[in-house]
């Protein structure tokens, strides 16, 4: 199943973008471009809402360190919500809940934002 | 045990990135419904993290331009230790087999350090042309 990835912008102008499907080593690219097309606008403020990934491998863990290196180059700030529980072992086995927390739900991601 | 009997078994063969990560998770499913075990069942879900690092390994590294060998992929569980085994015919992998966690801002190189934290055993063994990945856990 390939990765499918919405974009929005939330009501206090952050961007919201939503992947569905397994972010994995064929889902990894959409993530990567759809992260791109937004750090193109300037600099950007973005949740990546996790709520419809099934399935997170380390090559879907690397787009999204990509996409933390490419905002935080812009001056941006990234914010992770919702990861399902494989998703959350596969960031604390890899130690990057240490310089990457999470937030349970999109709304908290968006909160203070 | 008689020979070739097991508690569940799935065999495939596949030659496709995604065909090929498709049928790995389906197995898990399949597993995961013949043994009554909940979608949030940890052991089962920290296998199918590292077959997923596994498999996607071998389908990317495992399939040399000009070759036509699919890969082959069974999973069986015997008195409650599920073992996967799949074989391709890319170079040899011992070189990758010992690889460390890398630093955080590093975007690859975690699979093989994933697995082996993820599972009771990860076999490895060059077979004339082929590689053999052995994953074993208790569930």
């Amino acid at each position: 199943m390939a990765l499918e990835v919405e974009t929005r912008t939330a009501d206090n102008g952050i961007t919201v973008v939503a992947p569905t499907g397994r972010l994995d080593v064929a889902g990894a690219p959409a993530l990567k471009e759809a992260i791109s097309e937004v750090v193109k606008n300037g600099p950007p403020r973005i949740v990546i809402d996790m709520e419809g990934v099934s399935f997170v491998d380390s090559t879907g863990l690397g787009s999204v360190i990509s996409a933390l290196k490419q905002v935080r180059g812009s001056q941006g700030e990234l914010r992770l919500a919702a990861p399902n529980q494989q998703a959350r072992v596969v960031l604390e086995l890899t130690t990057l809940d240490r310089v990457f927390p999470y937030y349970a739900t999109v709304e908290e991601a968006l909160t203070g934002f | 045990m008689r020979a070739g009997h097991h508690e569940f078994e799935f065999r495939a063969s596949f030659s496709e990135l995604e065909e090929g990560l498709d049928i790995l998770h389906q197995s898990i499913d399949r597993l995961r419904r013949a043994t009554g075990r909940r979608a949030d069942d940890r052991p089962l879900l920290l296998f199918e993290t590292a077959l997923g690092e596994i498999g996607s390994n071998v389908l990317t590294h495992g399939r040399p331009a000009g070759t036509a060998t699919p890969i082959d992929y069974a999973l069986r569980l015997d008195e409650g230790t599920v073992v996967a085994s799949l074989s391709d015919s890319g170079s040899p992998a011992h070189e990758h087999l010992s690889r460390e966690m890398p630093g955080h801002d590093s975007e690859a190189g975690r699979g093989l350090a994933m697995a082996r934290s993820l599972l009771d055993e990860l076999g490895y063994e060059r077979d004339g042309d082929v590689n053999r990945w052995r994953l074993v856990k208790r569930l």
